[in-house]
C-alpha cells in the first residue's frame, strides 16, 4: 500500500521486451507467422526461471519488491506474446498476410510411424506434429487469450502481491499462470487436433494447480481435484474421439482434414455414422471443458481458487477452448463446403445441451450471495448461448442453409469475443471489491481476531452501497453486467441478438426439435438482466450492509488500469466491431474486416436496422421480447428487490449514479418468502446433481475398487501363498542358513558362483 | 557393449569381495571408497552409453537398420562352452539401445538417491553388479548367456531386499525370488526345447550336442510341430509376463516393491520390469510370430486384466509404495495391448511405454521412498499439507503422478496415445476400457495428492505423521532432489521431443511387422 505511483518504474526492465517485435517487423524479412513460435516459446522460457528463481530467493527484498515475485517476469514473457500476436493480427487485417492462404510454419515432428492398413499395405511416414494455422478464428482467439493475459497477470501483481495470505508464494502462482497461458496460445495456435489436445491438457493441469493454489484449504483441494476429474472424463472421451478421427483421415492436421471432410484416407467415402460419433466424442471433451450440463459441477468450485485465476481461467480463456473447439468442427458439417451431410442431429444435441445449461445455471444464480459464484453460474449460462448459437451453425450448415448457418456461427464466436471481454473484466472488478472489502476488514478488526474468521469478503450481504467507494470497479461492472445482460448497443447486445434470433429462425424453417433450445435461451436472457443486475444492485447500490463498507477505498495500484481498458472494450468494442462486420468476418474466410465500401453511417445504419428492425416478422417480435425481458423486466425486478439510493452524502460518480438514483424509484418488494421454499433450496444445493454424482461414485466405484483390492491381497495371492507355504515346509532346514548378515550372503553368493564356474568349464573340457 | 557389461560386474564383485580377503585395515580404507568408485564406474558407464547411442545416431544411420542386423556387435562369437555351444554374442539395436541406455542413466540415479545408505560399501557395489547383470539382459543375443545373467538380476535384488528392506524384508526377499525363479525356470523349459530343435552350425554349435544358443542362428521354421511351437511360445509367456509382471502373476511385485529399498524399487519398476517386455519381443514374438497372432486374444485378455483390473486395485490402496507399485502392473498391461494391435505405430507404443515408464517410474518411487525416509510412513492421508514442509518433494510428486496418469507433453502420453491410435485401428470401440482406465488412473493419483501434497487447514502447518513423534520434517536432500530432478527433466524433455528414441523405435517396427509378423497375418486373415 502507500506507495503507489512509483510502483509503475518496475515497468522499465519491460521496455526491451517490448522493442523485440517492432525489430524484427522492421527487419521486414520473414512474416508474422514465421515468429508465431514466440508466443508459445516465451511463457515456456519464463515458467521455469519463475518458478526457480522465487524457490531461490524466496525471502529477497529485491526479488519482492521490484519482480514482484516473479509477476514483472511474467507480464514481460506475456508482453512477447501479445505484441506478436498484434503484429499477427495487424497482418492479417491490414498488412500483407493472406487469410485465405494457410501456410502452415511447421514447428515439431513429433513422431513418426508408419500404418499398417487393411489391405496389408503399409502406409509410409505419418507424422504427428505440430505447426500454425491461422484463420479468422484463431485471430480473434489469440487476441483475446494473449490481451486478456496480459491484462489479469497485470492485476495480479497488484491484487497477489498485496495480499498477506499468499505471503511467499506468489512466484508458484505467476508460474503456473505463464504455462496456462502457454496452454491456450498453443491451443489456438495448433494446426491439428492432436496438439489442440496436448495444449487444453497443459491448462487442465494448470487450472488444477491454480484452484488449488491455497493448498491447505480442504475445500481448494477438492475442488482443484473435481474440476481436474471432471474435465478429464471429458478429456477422455475427446481423446476416443481423435482416435476415430485418425482412423477416418489418416491425419489431425486441419490442413488434410479440413480439404475435403467427406473423403478419408485413400479417398474412401466418409461414413457419417462413424463421424458422428467421432464429432460426439470431441463434444464430450467440450461440453467437460466448458463446464456445460451434465459435466457442469466442477466450474462454481473452482472459485476457489484466487481471483484472477476465476477471472482468467474460469471466465476469460480456458473455458472458451470447448467452443473453440466445436467451432472448429464446422467444416465437417457444411455440406456448401464438401462437408458430410447426416448430421443434423449433432447440431441439435449441441444445442439441447446449450440451452439446457443455459436456463439451469440462470435459475441457479438466482440464489446464490457469493459475488463470485454468481458470475460463475453466468460464465456457464453464457458459454451455453454459445453452444446453443454453435449448434444452430451446426444445424443449418448442415441442411445447406448456409446463409443462416454462417451468420449464427459468426454470432457466437462474436459472442464469445463479448463475454470474454466483459466477464475477465467482471471477475477482475470483483476481485477489486473483494480485495478492497477484505482489507477494509483487516483494517477494522486489526489486531484482534474476533470476528475474522464469520466474516466473508465474498458475500454480497456483507456489501452494498459501495458504488461511491469504489467507482472505477462500480463503473467497469455495470458495463460489464449490461454486456453480458444484452443492454441495446452495448457488448453483448449484437452478438447475443443473432444467436437467439437464429436458433428461433431454425424452428421457423421446421425444425420443431430447435423449440425447445429457442425457449430455453430466451427465457435465459430475461434471467440474465435479473441476476446480473441483483448482483450489481445488492454490491454497489442501497444502504451499506456491513460496517466494513465504510472503510472500503479503491487504493490497491495495478488493479485499476486493466478495469479501465476493458470498460471501454465493453461499451464501444462490441458496436465497432459490429459495424465493422465481425460477424461475416468471424465465420468466413473470404470477409475481412472492413466498411464494405459504405459509408461509415450507412454501415451504422444497416447494423441498427439489422439488430432492431429485421426484415422477418416472426424474428422482429422475437427480438423485442428478447430486448423486454433482458432490459425492462430483469433489471427492474432486481433494483424493486435489492436496489435503492446510497447512505446520505454519499455520491457516486457520473456513470453509475443514474442507475443507483434509479434502483431506488421503484418500490421495494419483499421476496423472503421466496428463500425459504423447496425451489429455493434446490436452487441453492445446485439442484443436487454435486450430491447425485458423488453418491453414486461412493456407491459404486469405490467400494468396488476397495474389494478388488481385498480381492487381489486374499484371493490370488493367497493362492500363491497357499502353494507356497505347503512347499515352504520342507525348505525350513535350508532357511537356518540365512544368517541376516550381508558378508555372509555375499561369501556363500561367491562360493555358489565359483562352484557354477569351475563346473561350466569341466562341461567344456 | 562387451565392456558396458563386464566392467560393472568386475569391479561390482571386486569392490564386494577384497575387503573380505585383505588384511584389516586395507580393507577398512576401501570400503572408505567403494561408494565413490561404484559412482564413478555407474557415471563413466553412462557417459560410454549415452556415447554410443549419440553416435550411433551420428555414425550408423538407425532410420536404415534392418531387422536382425544389431549394431556394435562383436564380430566373431566368442566360444565360451564349447560342448554344448554356448558362445558370447553381443549387439544392440532399436529394441535394446533404449533400454540400454536407461539402465547406464539409472543406475548412478538410484546410487545417488541412496547415497548415505547404511553398510554402502555393499550397497553401491551391489547395485553395480546389478547393472552389469541388467545390462547382460538386454545387449546378449545367445540365450544361454541371456538366462544367466536374466537369473543374475535376482541375486543383487534380493539381497538388496533382505538386507535393506523394510520390516517385513523377509518375507518379501524370498517370496520375489522364489516366485520370479519360478516363472524363469518354466522359461528355461521353453528355452531348452528350442535349443534342442536347433540345427548344427559350425562354429556356433556345441561340439558334444550339435545345437546352439545363438538367437541369431534361430528361427520359427526349426520346430516342425505346430504344436510344439504354440507350447514353447506359451512357456515364454509365462516366464516373461511374471516377470512384466501382468495378472495374475503380480502378486511378488507389490510386496517386492514396498519392502525394497528406495534404490531397489526403482531399478526393480525402471529396469527389470522391462525385462520381461523386453524378453518377450526378443525371444517370444520375434521367433513365432505365428503363434503371437494366434493368440492375440490371449495377449489382450492379460493386458486388459493387468490394465483395468490394476488401477481398482489402485483405487484401494492406503498405502503410497503399493499404489505405484500397482500402477506399474496397470501400465504394463498397454505393452501387451500394444503389441496386440500387430500395427507399427502400436508396436514402437509398447517400446516407447517401456522406456517412458523406466523413466517415470523410478520418479514414482523415489518419491514414495523419499516419504518412507523423510516422514517415515507411507499411509496415505497421515501427512497431509506436505507442500509447507517438502515444497521440493511436493513438486516432484507432482511432476511424476501427472507424469503417470498421461499427462500430454510428458514421455508417458507418447506411449500412450500411439497404443490408443493402433489400438483403435485395430480392435474399435473396445478402446473405451483402456480410456476409462485413464479415468481411474487420475482418480487414484489425485486422490493420493489431495491427500498428501494438499489439505493441511493450516497454512504454516502441515498435518504430520505420528511416526515423526511431533519432529518437524526436513525437505528432501540434495542427493534426493538432483535424482528426482533429473529424472522430472527427462520426462518433460522425452515427452516434447519423443522422436529422439521413438523414430527408431517405429523404424524397427515398422520393419519387425514386414519382416515377421507380415506374412502370418495375412495367413491368419487377421484383418490390421
Amino acid at each position: 500500500m502507500g506507495e503507489t505511483k512509483n510502483e509503475y518504474r518496475l515497468l522499465f526492465p519491460l521496455l526491451p521486451f517490448l522493442a523485440i517485435v517492432p525489430y524484427l517487423a522492421l527487419q521486414g524479412e520473414n512474416s508474422s507467422t514465421d515468429f508465431a513460435w514466440m508466443i508459445v516459446v516465451a511463457p515456456f522460457i519464463a515458467f521455469p526461471i519463475i518458478l526457480i528463481s522465487g524457490q531461490v530467493y524466496n525471502k529477497n527484498e529485491t526479488w519482492k519488491n521490484t519482480f514482484k515475485e516473479g509477476g514483472i517476469l511474467g507480464l514481460a514473457a506475456l508482453l512477447v506474446s501479445l505484441s506478436t500476436t498484434i503484429w499477427i493480427v495487424y497482418d492479417y487485417l491490414i498488412g500483407s498476410a493472406d487469410i485465405n492462404n494457410n501456410d502452415v510454419t511447421s514447428w515439431l515432428e513429433w513422431i513418426s510411424f508408419d500404418i499398417l492398413q487393411s489391405d496389408y499395405t503399409m502406409a509410409q511416414n505419418r507424422v504427428l506434429g505440430v505447426g500454425v494455422w491461422v484463420d479468422s478464428l484463431t485471430l480473434m482467439l489469440l487476441f483475446v487469450a494473449t490481451f486478456l493475459c496480459f491484462l489479469i497477470c497485470w492485476f495480479a501483481i497488484g491484487y497477489m502481491t498485496t495480499d498477506p495470505i499468499n505471503e511467499d508464494s506468489n512466484h508458484r502462482f505467476f508460474a503456473e499462470f505463464v504455462l496456462f497461458s502457454l496452454g491456450m496460445f498453443g491451443m489456438v495456435l495448433a494446426d491439428n487436433f492432436l496438439w489442440l489436445f496436448i495444449f487444453w491438457e497443459v491448462m487442465g493441469l494448470c487450472s488444477y494447480l491454480l484452484i488449488g493454489f491455497y493448498y491447505w484449504k480442504e475445500s481448494a483441494a477438492y475442488a482443484a481435484k473435481k474440476a481436474f476429474l471432471t474435465t478429464r472424463v471429458g478429456d477422455v472421451f475427446l481423446m476416443v474421439g481423435l482416435l476415430i478421427l485418425y482412423d477416418i483421415y489418416g491425419s489431425l492436421d486441419f490442413a488434410v482434414v479440413f480439404d475435403d471432410p467427406s473423403t478419408g484416407v485413400g479417398g474412401a467415402l466418409v461414413d457419417s455414422g462413424e463421424l458422428f460419433w467421432a464429432l460426439m466424442m470431441l463434444f464430450i471433451g467440450a461440453v467437460g471443458k466448458s463446464a456445460q450440463f451434465p459435466l457442469h459441477v466442477w466450474l462454481p468450485d473452482a472459485m476457489e481458487g484466487p481471483t484472477p485465476v476465476s477471472a482468467l481461467i474460469h471466465a476469460a480463456t480456458m473455458v472458451n477452448a470447448g467452443l473453440y473447439l466445436v467451432a472448429r468442427l464446422m467444416p465437417f458439417v457444411d455440406v456448401h463446403h464438401h462437408g458430410v451431410s447426416g448430421l443434423e442431429d449433432f447440431g441439435l444435441i449441441v444445442a439441447w445441451i446449450g440451452g439446457i445449461t443455459a436456463f439451469m445455471a440462470a435459475s441457479i444464480a438466482f440464489v446464490q450471495n457469493d459475488i463470485k459464484k454468481v458470475l460463475a453460474y453466468s460464465t456457464m449460462s453464457q458459454l451455453a448461448y454459445i453452444f446453443t448459437g454453435l449448434g444452430s451453425a451446426l444445424y443449418f450448415l448442415n441442411i445447406n442453409e448456409y446463409y443462416a448457418g454462417y451468420f449464427v456461427l459468426g454470432a457466437s464466436l462474436f459472442h464469445l469475443f463479448n463475454h470474454a471481454m466483459a466477464k475477465g473484466m467482471l471477475f477482475m472488478a470483483s476481485g477489486s471489491v473483494i480485495h478492497e472489502v477484505h482489507h477494509a476488514h483487516d483494517h477494522l478488526h486489526h489486531g484482534s481476531d474476533h470476528g475474522h474468521h464469520d466474516f466473508d469478503p465474498q458475500d454480497m450481504r456483507n456489501m452494498g452501497g459501495l458504488a461511491s467507494k469504489l467507482p472505477v470497479t462500480a463503473t467497469a461492472m455495470m458495463f460489464g453486467s449490461m454486456s453480458i445482460i444484452g443492454i441495446p448497443l452495448i457488448g453483448g447486445f449484437w452478438s447475443k441478438e443473432g444467436i437467439i434470433a437464429k436458433t428461433w429462425s431454425a424452428y421457423f424453417h421446421g425444425e420443431t426439435l430447435m423449440l425447445g433450445p429457442a425457449l430455453l435461451i430466451l427465457a435465459t436472457a430475461g434471467m440474465t438482466g435479473f441476476y446480473m443486475s441483483r448482483m450489481w444492485f445488492m454490491t454497489f447500490a442501497g444502504e451499506p450492509k456491513s460496517e466494513v463498507v465504510d472503510h472500503v477505498h479503491e487504493s490497491t495500484p495495478w488493479i485499476k488500469e486493466p478495469l479501465i481498458i476493458l470498460t471501454i472494450i465493453t461499451a464501444v468494442g462490441g458496436f465497432v466491431l459490429a459495424v465493422l462486420g465481425v460477424v461475416d468476418f468471424l465465420s468466413n474466410k473470404s470477409v475481412n474486416l472492413s466498411l464494405h465500401g459504405k459509408p461509415l453511417l450507412d454501415q451504422i445504419i444497416y447494423e441498427l436496422e439489422h439488430a432492431f428492425l429485421p426484415e422477418d416478422q416472426k424474428l422482429r417480435i422475437v427480438g423485442w421480447i428478447t430486448i423486454f425481458l433482458s432490459f425492462i423486466v430483469g433489471p427492474i425486478m432486481a433494483s424493486r428487490v435489492h436496489g435503492g439510493r446510497l447512505k446520505e452524502g454519499e455520491k457516486a460518480n457520473l456513470f453509475v449514479g443514474w442507475l443507483v438514483n434509479l434502483s431506488g424509484k421503484f418500490g421495494k418488494q419483499d421476496v423472503s418468502w421466496l428463500a425459504e421454499s423447496q425451489l429455493s433450496e434446490a436452487l441453492d444445493k445446485r439442484l443436487y446433481f454435486d450430491d447425485l454424482y458423488e453418491g453414486v461414485l461412493a456407491r459404486t466405484l469405490i467400494p468396488f475398487a476397495d474389494f478388488t483390492a481385498w480381492f487381489d491381497r486374499n484371493i490370488i495371492d493367497g493362492i500363491i501363498k497357499q502353494i507356497e507355504s505347503k512347499s515352504v515346509l520342507g525348505s525350513f532346514e535350508i532357511r537356518k542358513f540365512t544368517t541376516g548378515s550381508a558378508g555372509d550372503y555375499i561369501l556363500m553368493a561367491t562360493v555358489g558362483a565359483l562352484c557354477i564356474f569351475v563346473l561350466l568349464m569341466g562341461v567344456s573340457f | 557393449m562387451t565392456i558396458l557389461t563386464l566392467t560393472p560386474i568386475g569391479v561390482g564383485l571386486l569392490l564386494l569381495i577384497l575387503p573380505q580377503l585383505l588384511p584389516e585395515n586395507l580393507a577398512s580404507s576401501m570400503r572408505r571408497f567403494s561408494r565413490n568408485v561404484s559412482f564413478g564406474v555407474s557415471m563413466a558407464l553412462f557417459a560410454f552409453a549415452t556415447y554410443l547411442s549419440f553416435t550411433t545416431f551420428g555414425g550408423i544411420d538407425w532410420l536404415d537398420i534392418n531387422m536382425g542386423e544389431y549394431e556394435l556387435m562383436n564380430d566373431k562369437p566368442v566360444t565360451l562352452i564349447s560342448s554344448i555351444g554356448v558362445s558370447w554374442i553381443v549387439g544392440v539395436d532399436a529394441l535394446s539401445l533404449p533400454m540400454v541406455w536407461l539402465t547406464a542413466l539409472l543406475i548412478p540415479l538410484s546410487m545417488l538417491v541412496e547415497w548415505d545408505a547404511k553398510e554402502g560399501h555393499i550397497f553401491h557395489p551391489l547395485i553395480l553388479v546389478m547393472e552389469g547383470a541388467l545390462l547382460g539382459v538386454f545387449v546378449v543375443l545367445d540365450l544361454f548367456v541371456f538366462y544367466v545373467f536374466w537369473e543374475m538380476t535376482l541375486i543383487p535384488m534380493f539381497f538388496l531386499i533382505l538386507v535393506w528392506g523394510g520390516e517385513d524384508r523377509k518375507y518379501a526377499s524370498m517370496k520375489f525370488f522364489i516366485y520370479t525363479f519360478t516363472a524363469s525356470v518354466i522359461m528355461l523349459v521353453g528355452i531348452l526345447v528350442m535349443y534342442f530343435h536347433t540345427g548344427d552350425i559350425s562354429g556356433v554349435s556345441g561340439t558334444l550336442t550339435g545345437h546352439h544358443f545363438s538367437l541369431i542362428e534361430m528361427n520359427s521354421e526349426m520346430i516342425q510341430s505346430e504344436g510344439l511351437r504354440h507350447l514353447v511360445w506359451i512357456l515364454l509367456l509365462i516366464g516373461f509376463a511374471t516377470k512384466m509382471p501382468s495378472v495374475p502373476v503380480h502378486t511378488w511385485l507389490p510386496d517386492a516393491h514396498v519392502q525394497a529399498p528406495t534404490a531397489g524399487s526403482m531399478l526393480l519398476a525402471g529396469v527389470m520390469l522391462k525385462m520381461g517386455a523386453y524378453g518377450f519381443l526378443r525371444v517370444a514374438v520375434s521367433l513365432f510370430p505365428e503363434s503371437t497372432v494366434v493368440f492375440t486374444p490371449i495377449l489382450i485378455i492379460l493386458g486388459m486384466a493387468s490394465l483395468v483390473y490394476g488401477a481398482l486395485v489402485c483405487m484401494g490402496q492406503t498405502n503410497l509404495k503399493r499404489m505405484v507399485a500397482y500402477s506399474s502392473v496397470s501400465h504394463m498391461g498397454l505393452i501387451f495391448l500394444g503389441i496386440a494391435t500387430m500395427q507399427p505405430l502400436g508396436i514402437a507404443g509398447a517400446l516407447f511405454m517401456m522406456f517412458a515408464h523406466g523413466i517415470i517410474s523410478p520418479l514414482l518411487f523415489a518419491v514414495a521412498g523419499a516419504f518412507k525416509h523423510h516422514y517415515h510412513t507411507l499411509e496415505i492421508g497421515s501427512m497431509r499439507g506436505i507442500a509447507h514442509h517438502s515444497p521440493y518433494l511436493a513438486a516432484h510428486m507432482m511432476l511424476g503422478w501427472m507424469g503417470s496418469l498421461g499427462l500430454p507433453l510428458l514421455a508417458g502420453f507418447v506411449a500412450e496415445v500411439a497404443i490408443m491410435i493402433a489400438f483403435w485401428m485395430s480392435f474399435g470401440w473396445l478402446v473405451i476400457l483402456p480410456a476409462l482406465t485413464l479415468i481411474i488412473t487420475a482418480v487414484y493419483y489425485l486422490t493420493s495428492m489431495q491427500k498428501t501434497i494438499f489439505e493441511s487447514n493450516d497454512r504454516h502447518h502441515g498435518i504430520l505423521p505420528d511416526s515423526l513423534h511431533g519432529e518437524e520434517p526436513r525437505d528432501i536432500t540434495w542427493n534426493e532432489n538432483t535424482s528426482m530432478f533429473i529424472l522430472g527433466i527427462l520426462t518433460i524433455a522425452f515427452g516434447i521431443f519423443p522422436f529422439i528414441f521413438f523414430d527408431m523405435m517405429s523404424e524397427w517396427s515398422s520393419e519387425f511387422v514386414r519382416e515377421v509378423l507380415l506374412n502370418h497375418l495375412i495367413e491368419q486373415g487377421v484383418k490390421p
